[in-house]
Parts: structure tokens; sequence; C-alpha cells
């Protein structure tokens, strides 16, 4: 059996918390090998490690039967390991085919039309399709995380490293992705995915190590478990099965909306008439691949985005001319889809987050400043909702690893009584455990006669926690019939137009 | 009317030649206002130089001056990482008391005005030819690629192998030799070196390249409409304008006013390079 990666007592520090404590990774060549485990369990630490970006304290790590050390990622790139990181390196400004050859551009001298034949035979085989010449800033998610497998394969990565790559990814796209990396696979190449989505691991990979507090707890192979043993040995206990059992009681309508058109951002009509009703009490679901307006929708929401046509009215009132500001006051909050960029101000410490975006409410503001004793109580309110991990409310946001963020951005919008909860992929980047509390923190919210409209694109979770879910497709919003409402296969083809 | 068209060529082609020195050096993300004082620096040494070894001693004299100026600014921005503003202005400082200083030490009075120095036309060329350059070096090299990735996100840039310092060092590299043309230029025209002769031409420059929106083709339209106007002004001043004497101080602040106008309202969507002034 050849190893493609071994790593022996990897141990890593940063100042007295220790992140990983003598973790083994043993990979075989040619498999896509899954590293499950919590927010914080040590998964992209490691990963970072294997990539060359972090270099360990202790532990020794061999690629392919060869002891290496990786004092940067370029040494990584030459021995054969490429990562493809949560927060994309895709650069915006650049087009998609520069971003794919930087790096590794062949010769001083660019050969655009040679290197837009190779990037197509690669997309081709990866059954991809690419706009080479477009700027990589058009690109959704789904397409930047292909062009970041396609950034690999340029690279010629042996061992590739994906870190939660279907966090934005809808499920139709979710299975394009795995179908590529089985043939990516079954040609040789050693796939190393980092995931908290347990249905995954099981579906297509073939080993898995479970992480918990930075130590490696077990090694199994898939087809020897099941889901409910990962479960246990992730959280190192008995999950709770979901709570969400009593049927809704809806009251007063607490947001509508009617026949609303948004133009995108190139300028298409993006929104053509969306109307809806959201009740006091309710979870609404947003079902549908990336793209289809869901932005959209919930930027004219917010107040962000202009509307061509339509209204919006907030518990009886038009809020069509207020800013977003006098939204929020209105009692409107938002858990937005890009924490870093619309969530938080990563320099900024855990206090001053806290009143981002409601400062100018009780009991933040205090005439026109800010009153730093309540927001510190506000602040550690917000951390213990969701058990953020954090080392001090006034160190900067960018100290905390993405769940913990994002579970603080979640926290923070359920704070000072809101009224509508818009929610963008509220779980992005949570665990099992992360993403139950923040549904059950949404549904707590709408037990005292809030409405909360959710987002996301994965459906079965909207499934579990909605109470209702809609589709959108091209901009148009389906619903679908009263007896097959919570119905999956439905839902699904309303998701891609076909009813 | 052929005077106008002389006249505007003239006066863009220093400004040309220091805006694509802006170029290399904004597009790796490094803030440059020290165009100006490198384009002075480079007038200075390069009329001493000329005086003694000729017209090439002039023109390697000014482009070696320069670069000087403009590799302490990658080390003082790269390596000590001052705030890019501040070692700009350092350098414009610098400059401007010791290009006096140096005159008047070293410069022989003798030699009036009458310099010896290349044919302008060299300088003219190059002025057309060095922003097609660059828009090809951009697009089709792999320094150029490498370059404005760094000058959009550096930390991207460096998880793809790349080392933003090295890349920014080349960059400020040709920014030396471009504002060192600026500079002799502006001596080889005058035939003589002045106290501050390049009088805010590093900061138009400047201003040209954001104009341009950081593209090197729209930056030397920019340039080009700068020196209109100012060849205009040289043209129609005293002229009486609808029947009324315009003071010249009006005709002299043209040129400004009409950059100012075009920065406040011309310039339509950002394209400022994100990594600007990032380490």
């Amino acid at each position: 059996m050849s190893f493609a990666v071994r790593m022996r007592g990897i141990t890593k520090r940063f100042g007295s918390v220790t992140a990983l404590d003598r973790v083994d990774l043993d990979v075989e060549q040619g498999i896509i090998h899954a590293i499950v485990g919590e927010n914080g369990a040590g998964k992209t630490t490691l990963m970072r490690v294997l990539y060359g970006a972090l270099n360990s304290d202790e532990g020794s790590l061999e690629v392919e039967g060869k002891p290496v050390k990786f004092g940067t990622s370029r040494e990584a790139i030459q021995a054969g390991v490429g990562m493809v990181s949560q927060h994309y390196g895709i650069i915006p400004e650049l087009t998609c085919l520069q971003n794919l050859i930087l790096g590794a551009e062949g010769g001083p001298i660019l050969r655009n039309r040679a290197a837009e034949e190779r990037a197509n035979a690669l997309a081709t085989k990866m059954g991809f399709e690419f706009d080479w010449q477009a700027d990589a800033s058009s690109l959704s998610p789904a397409g930047a995380q292909k062009l970041e497998i396609l950034k690999l394969l340029w690279r010629e990565a042996r061992v590739m490293i994906l870190d939660e790559p279907t966090a934005m990814l809808s499920p139709a796209d979710a299975g394009a992705l795995f179908e590529s990396l089985d043939s990516l696979a079954r040609d040789g190449a050693t796939i190393l995915l980092v995931t908290h989505r347990l249905p995954e691991v099981l579906e297509h990979c073939r080993t898995v190590t479970v992480l918990r507090a930075g130590k490696r707890i077990d090694e199994k192979a898939v087809a020897g478990t099941n889901g409910s043993e990962l479960a246990q040995l992730i959280v190192g206990g008995a999950l709770e099965a979901s709570t969400h059992t009593a049927p809704f009681r809806p009251g007063a309508p607490v947001l509508e909306v009617s026949n609303l058109s948004v133009k995108g951002d190139r300028g298409e009509m993006a929104l053509k008439g969306v109307g809806f009703q959201l009740r006091s009490g309710e979870i609404l679901g947003i079902a549908g691949v990336d793209g289809s307006g869901q932005r959209e929708l919930f930027e004219s929401i917010a107040g962000l985005t202009k509307t061509v046509e339509g209204s919006i009215v907030l518990e009886g009132k038009s809020v069509d001319a207020l800013s977003p500001s006098d939204r929020i006051a209105g009692g409107m909050r938002l858990i937005p889809e890009d924490r870093h960029a619309q969530g938080v101000v990563e320099e900024w410490s855990l206090n001053e987050n806290a009143a981002l975006g409601l400062q100018r409410l009780s009991p933040f503001a205090r005439g026109a400043t800010i009153d730093g004793s309540a927001r510190h109580e506000m602040a550690s309110k917000i951390a213990e909702r969701f058990d953020t991990k954090h080392g001090g409310l006034n160190l900067p946001m960018s100290s905390l690893s993405g769940g913990n963020q994002q579970r603080f951005v979640a926290a923070r919008s359920l704070c000072l009584d809101p009224r509508l909860v818009l929610a963008f992929q509220p779980a992005r980047g949570l665990d099992i455990k992360g993403t139950l509390s923040v549904y059950e923190g949404i549904r707590e919210v709408c037990r005292n006669g809030a409405a909360a409209l959710v987002v996301s694109f994965d459906l079965d979770e909207l499934l579990e926690q909605c109470d209702r879910v809609v589709a959108m497709n091209h901009g148009r919003m389906h619903e679908p019939p009263a007896d097959r409402s919570k119905d999956r296969d439905t839902i699904g083809r309303l998701m891609v137009g076909a009813e | 009317m052929l005077n106008l068209l002389v006249l505007t060529i003239l006066f863009s082609t220093p400004l040309v030649l220091a805006a694509m020195g802006g170029y290399t050096s904004e597009r790796g993300g490094v803030i440059n206002i020290g165009l100006e004082g490198m384009m002075l620096m480079a007038a200075c040494v390069g009329a001493l130089a000329s005086a003694r070894y000729g017209p090439v001693g002039e023109l390697v004299g000014g482009i070696l001056a320069a670069t000087v100026m403009s590799l302490l600014h990658w080390l003082m921005t790269q390596v000590y990482h001052i705030d890019h503003v501040i070692s700009g202005m350092a350098l414009n400082a610098v400059a401007a008391g010791g290009t006096n200083f140096l005159y008047l030490k070293l410069g022989d009075p003798a030699h009036g005005s009458g310099l010896p120095h290349l044919p302008i036309t060299f300088f003219c060329i190059s002025a057309i030819v060095v922003p097609f350059a660059i828009w090809i070096y951009s697009r089709h090299t792999r320094g150029g690629l490498r370059l404005l990735a760094v000058g959009s996100d550096p930390d991207k840039a460096r998880l793809m192998g790349i080392q933003p310092v090295r890349v920014r060092f080349f960059g400020l590299l040709c920014t030396g030799v471009l504002t060192g043309l600026a500079g002799v230029e502006l001596v080889a025209y005058t035939g003589v070196f002045t106290d501050n002769m390049t009088s805010g031409r590093g900061y138009i420059a400047l201003a040209a390249l954001i104009l341009g929106g950081w593209r090197p083709v729209p930056a030397l339209i920019a340039c080009v409409a700068f020196g209109f106007f100012s060849a205009l002004r040289l043209q129609l001043q005293g002229t009486p304008l609808f029947g009324a004497q315009l003071p010249s101080q009006l005709w002299a602040a043209l040129p400004y006013l009409v950059t100012i106008i075009a920065l406040a309202g011309l310039i339509g969507r950002n394209r400022t390079p994100a990594g600007l002034g990032k380490p």
C-alpha cells in the first residue's frame, strides 16, 4: 500500500493554545479521504501545515514516500500539493485565465492562446465551461470553486486539499463536484476533503479521519462505519435529535412583498415580480441554485439595492423609502452571506463588532456616542449565545476561526428583539451542532413573534428547519402545491425550473 | 496651429514618461507620490553629467539618479514598511533641497544654457512607444501578470507562490528608468537646470494616471490632454477672449483646473488597484 501523505506527531501551538496535538494522518494514494471534526477541531490548521502555509512546531511529513519539510506554500506546490481554501484564492480584478495561470505561467512570455487551449482541455475533461477572458469577479461561488479545482490541475497537483468545498454549492453543483473528484481520484490523484457534512463523507469518501479538539480521535474506512457512529466520534457523545416538532401557528403578517422586481449587477432583471407573505412565528426557507435571484431578494428587502418596482411592507408599514438603518430600527436583522465582507470588521474587536449595524439602537446608543459598558455586556451575551470560542472580547475579530465568527454574527442578529431575521446561509461553515443551535436560536425568536427568511443552497437543511420552503429559479419564486409543500423532489424540480 | 501641435507634444512628453513610471509602481501596489522628486533628481544629476560627459552621460546619469531614488522608495515601503505616502513625501523633500544644494556646489555657471543633449525627438518617440510597450507587457508577459496580481491582492498572490517584494522591486526599477527619462527630457528641452524645474509635473502625471484608471493608454491620453491645455494657454495668453482681457494667472491655472474637474467628475467606475498600499 503506498501512502500519498503521511503526517506523524504534528503539533502546532498558537500562543498558549495547542491547535494540534501530536496528530497522525495517513492517506493512501488515489482515494478521497475525509477529515471531519467540529469547528476549531484543527482540520484547517492540519491542512495548512500540509500546504506549507503554517509551520508545525513538531512532527514530520512525508509526501509520496519522500520526507519533506515545507517552509512556504511554494515548496508544497512544487512537491505536488495543492489546496483550495475556504475563502477562495481568486483575484477578482484578473480574468479567469489570468487567475488560472498565475504563479505557474510556464515562461516569461504568456502564450494566451495555448494557455486557453490547455485550460479548455482541462475544463472539458472535468465537464466545466468557462469564459476565460471574463473578469473573475463575475464568477458565482460555484464557478469560483470550479476555477480553483482547475488551478490545482493546471499545477499538476497530485495531492489536493479541499477545505469545505460544498459550503456554497447547490445540491446539483455539489453532486457534479464529487463526480469530478471521483474521476480525479480514479486517475491517481489523492484528495483530502475537509468537511462536516457527513452525507458527503458516507457517499463519496473511502476513508475518514476524525479530529476533536486538536487530537486525532480515529481513522475509519467509510465502508465499516455509519453516520451516527461518526457523529458520536466527532462530538464525543450522543447527539440530541432536533427538537423542532411543534407545529407553527402563524400570526399577523410581518413581511409582505409584492410584485418585486430588481436589477442585478450586470443590469439584467434578476428578480421578476416576486411576491410572498411572511407571518409572525414563521420561518420561510428560500431554496434555489446559487444566482437565482436570492441575493437580490435579500439585498432589496434589507434596503441595500434599489428596486425597479414592487413594494415591501414591514409590519404594516411600507419600507420602500427607508434606508437600511431605518429598517434595522424597525426590527430587521441581517445574517449576511459573506461575513468577511458584510458581517464583521475583522480588525475591530468583538466588542466593537457587537454593535456593528445596531449602533443606533438602545442600549448601544447614548446620544451621539456609544455606551461602552452596555456594548461590552451585549458582546459577552452574543458570544455566549452560540458558544463562540474566543480569547477575549477585546481581541480583534480576525483572531476567531470562521465558524466562530459565523456564530457571533448569527447571535448578534438575534439580540435586541428582532422582528424580522433575514438570514443568508446562516449556518455557513458551521458543524452539525452549530447548525442546529443557530436554527434553534432563530426558532426561538420566531416563537416570540418574529419571522425569519432563510436563504440556503442546502435543500435538506431548509426542509428540516423551516416551516415552509419556496424555490427560486431565474428570478421567479415558485411555491410548491399545498399537499406536497415539503416534498424534496417537487421543490428540487421547481429549483431547476421543471414544474 | 502647427505650433500648438508641437507644443502639445513637447509638454506631454515628460508627463507621459512619468505617468508610465507611476504605472509600474502603483499597479504593483506601491503608492508613489515621489514621482516629482525622482524627476527632479534626474534633471539635476542629468544636467551635471551632461556638462562633463555629454549627452549620453546626461541620459545615464539622470536615469541612475532616479533609479536610486526609486529603489530607496522600495526599500522604505517594502523592507522597512514605512507608509507609502510618507516615504514619497520624504523623497520629494530630499530632491527639492538636495538638487538645489548639488547644483550650487557642483554646477558650472560658465555653461549657462545650452548643455549638450540628445535630440528631443528621442524623448517624444519614447513617450509614444512606452505606453504601448507597457500595455503589451502587462497583458502578455509573466512579469506583467504578476505585477497586476500583486497590486490587486498581495496575500492571495503570495498563496500562489509569488513574492510581492520581488515583483515590486522590478516595478520600481522601471519607475526609476522612466522618471529618469522624464527628468532628463526637461533639462534637454530647456538646456539648463533650474531650481524646482519640474514644478509639479510629477503630481500631474500621477493625476493623469488616476484619471486614466491606472491603464497605460488612457493615462497617455490624459497626459496629452493636459499638455494640450498647457500649450493652449501659451498660445492664447494675452489675447482677448470675447472682448475681455483675462488675467494671465487665470490662463496659468487652466491646465490645473481642467485636471481637477476631470479628476472630480469624469472618473467612471473605481479602478483603483485593490492592493494599493498593502504590505
